[in-house]
């Protein structure tokens, strides 16, 4: 036990002390932050823009024989497309036509009757929107006009037209929409956070191995200390980090809450309930553990550093279709469906498939209770075992051991 | 304290690696591991250090089964290597704090031995800036920080320059004065025939010769003479077969029997113009071949 704490307390100080570790944390946090400022960054420049005279303004041309028609267009206009300088075109269609292509104007609209018009820009860029814009004012004064003439008022035919449907949703259950993003996010950062300290972990008794530090270590200490130590070191180290992104993430949130208004993502992102965000910590922190147990049994049977990317495959590959199944039944809509049931209660996959349930549909608590125990003991059952195989597999050099030999191995170990 | 190992075998998968490895080792003495390549030290130490069970045997500390807990380790492994990329005190502190000693008496301790070994100024460097033969030293301080009661050095000596070689073994006979088991493991018979009282040659698994040196090679037939003459020609047509030479240039007759050593010299002397009769006595090297050499 004793043994335990210092090896716990040398590997996370190295985690700590590793200029890569430190160096990628402060970029994220960085980029987090300017993320945050984002909405602040576009006000200011934003404030810039309005203090803009009209003249200075794009300028949108109405063209028309009809002069009357002209005007009542312009009128809509103005109102409809306020970031363009909406003026009626003097002289020919020809003159408007060369004034777009000289750039002194950016598009016109030429009326030939309340209902139909040719539009004319230079570039027609792929998001456009004014002819759209257009079609629904058009159409609006259209039927304005319309009811008007079968002897309504204005306002009469504006209520009409402009009335409001309220509504109002209750999900008695869970709110897929709202639990989608922070759901997607977390198991991206989980999915992210288990390949890339799996990886470490498998590296670095890989590198004791190889660089024969072990021979020392493995007369020093227990190989079950020795696991348990690292893989531990590596999980809170993981956890650090990941406290330090979604921290900052909240932190700079908090700072620039105004500027994000009333983001509907944002917002759900940082409103996790309470109890999801215990079920996610657990569901982490033994979903981290069961990976890295195996990762770092692996990292022991490899003589040479470059044997790991080889020996870490069939991990990884078991850990992608757990990310696929989980990902694939998510945007699938049909949270519930048989696969992802049966993967919330397998060790290997319920971290992700068994929390996914729980934030986007609604999972019994023995449900969750049974996933859990299981989970709790295939990762202190793989500990051991990754333990016993560390043993092995640290005293054999040369190419690395096929899996039956080991595990003939450690059964008689 | 008395160090036994009892019948220990091992087997890894079908391979019979030590098939009833027997030794002992008393405190205040060195005691020599002899053996070939592959022929199972490394295996027995392992056995010994609790890295892994034996499949049959027992190891007694006076008597008594081994208790771990109470029994200290140093081992300085044949296949050298700590941490290539971390500072040296840091590492140096971290495997004395897994042999059992707290932080501040690990850094006093690693101190010492730096201080010691004269590589206190490498104290704050990283390993891997160091020589081969520093780096050595420095591996030498996580086999003796935490002082334990048996120390294991397996080829101390390799890639030691002269100087270095003086002070390691400065520092094995200080640790053999102060009552420890120091178990060798070399290839180098010198350095074995200068400290260890007791040897085991271990070949192919089995102990082929084990005991107190001098006894091994007083014991050790007396079958052979060294002559040295000014006229060799005539003693080697006259012995024939029985007679070779030796690298040194002097002549090796081999006798029949060890009774016929005093006829045999007598008959060398009166007909041969001869500068120096004796009988022949084996060093470690002649001993080792010929026990661990044939049997493979």
């Amino acid at each position: 036990m004793k043994q335990f704490g210092k090896i716990l307390k040398f590997e996370l100080v190295s985690y700590l002390k590793n200029k890569i570790f430190v160096g990628i944390t402060v970029f994220l946090v960085i980029a987090i932050a300017v993320a945050m400022f984002i909405p602040n960054i576009l006000a200011l420049f934003k404030s810039d823009d309005g203090t803009k005279e009209p003249k200075d303004l794009p300028v949108m041309l109405i063209y028309s024989e009809n002069k009357e028609l002209a005007s009542l267009v312009k009128q809509y206009f103005t109102e409809a497309f306020s970031d363009y300088n909406v003026l009626i075109a003097e002289g020919s269609m020809e003159n408007v036509k060369s004034q777009i292509v000289s750039g002194d104007v950016e598009c016109a609209f030429e009326m030939n009757s309340a209902s139909s018009y040719t539009y004319y820009v230079n570039n027609l860029s792929m998001y456009d929107a004014n002819p759209g814009t257009a079609d629904t004012v058009l159409q609006e004064v259209y039927r304005v006009n319309a009811m008007i003439g079968s002897g309504m008022t204005f306002e009469q035919a504006s209520d009409i037209l402009s009335v409001q449907i309220e509504n109002s949703v209750i999900s008695l259950g869970k709110d897929q929409m709202q639990n989608f993003f922070y759901t997607y996010i977390m198991i991206f950062a989980l999915y992210m956070v288990i390949l890339l300290y799996g990886q470490m972990v498998a590296t670095n008794v890989a590198t004791e191995k190889s660089s024969r530090a072990m021979e020392v270590l493995i007369t020093s200490a227990k190989p079950t200390s020795m696991m348990f130590g690292k893989v531990l070191a590596s999980c809170i180290a993981g956890l650090i980090q990941l406290i330090a992104i979604f921290g900052s993430a909240l932190l700079f949130y908090h700072i620039n809450k105004s500027a994000w208004g009333d983001n509907m993502i944002i917002e759900s992102i940082f409103n996790i309930p309470v109890n999801l965000f215990i079920y996610l910590l657990v569901f982490f922190i033994l979903g981290f553990l069961i990976y890295a147990f195996l990762y770092g049994a692996i990292g022991s049977t490899a003589s040479k550093l470059e044997d790991i990317n080889t020996s870490v495959m069939p991990i990884t590959f078991l850990f992608i279709i757990a990310f696929f199944v989980v990902m694939f039944s998510m945007t699938s809509g049909n949270i519930d469906n048989t696969l992802i049931k049966v993967c919330s209660y397998i060790p290997f996959t319920s971290p992700m498939a068994m929390f996914t349930r729980i934030c986007m549909s609604s999972v019994a608590w023995y449900e969750i209770a049974i996933s859990i125990v299981i989970l709790i003991g295939s990762t202190v059952g793989v500990g051991f075992v990754s333990a016993k195989i560390y043993r092995v597999g640290v005293l054999l050099y040369g190419t690395p051991p096929k899996m039956n030999s080991i595990i003939k191995a450690v059964w008689k170990a | 304290m008395l160090l036994e190992l009892k019948n220990i075998e091992k087997s890894f998968g079908d391979k019979q690696v030590l098939k009833g490895v027997s030794f002992a080792a008393k405190s205040g003495k060195a005691f020599g591991l002899l053996g070939r390549n592959g022929a199972g030290k490394t295996t027995s130490i392992r056995i010994l250090m609790n890295v892994f069970p034996a499949d049959h045997g027992e190891i007694l500390i006076d008597g008594k089964p081994i208790d771990y807990d109470r029994v200290g380790f140093g081992y300085l492994p044949e296949e050298r290597g700590l941490y290539p990329k971390k500072r040296i005190i840091d590492q140096l502190v971290y495997f004395a704090e897994l042999k059992g000693l707290n932080h501040r008496t690990a850094i006093k301790s690693v101190d010492y031995w730096l201080e010691r070994l004269g590589m206190n100024e490498y104290r704050d460097k990283r390993l891997d800036t160091l020589s081969k033969g520093n780096q050595q030293k420095i591996q030498l301080v996580t086999a003796l920080a935490h002082n334990p009661q048996i120390v294991i050095l397996d080829e101390p000596f390799s890639g030691l320059d002269p100087v270095n070689a003086m002070l390691l073994k400065d520092v094995v006979k200080e640790q053999i004065s102060q009552g420890k088991i120091v178990l060798f493991s070399s290839h180098q018979m010198s350095y074995i025939e200068e400290f260890c009282d007791s040897i085991a040659i271990i070949n192919a698994g089995k102990v082929v010769l084990n005991g107190d040196l001098r006894e091994i090679k007083r014991n050790y037939v007396r079958d052979r003479l060294i002559v040295n003459t000014v006229n060799p020609d005539r003693i080697k047509l006259d012995f024939g077969n029985a007679c070779t030479v030796t690298e040194q240039g002097s002549l090796m007759i081999r006798l029949a029997s060890p009774d016929d050593k005093q006829t045999t010299m007598k008959r060398l002397v009166e007909s041969y113009d001869i500068d120096e009769v004796r009988v022949f006595e084996p060093t470690l090297n002649d001993i080792f071949v010929e026990y661990a050499g044939e049997q493979v």
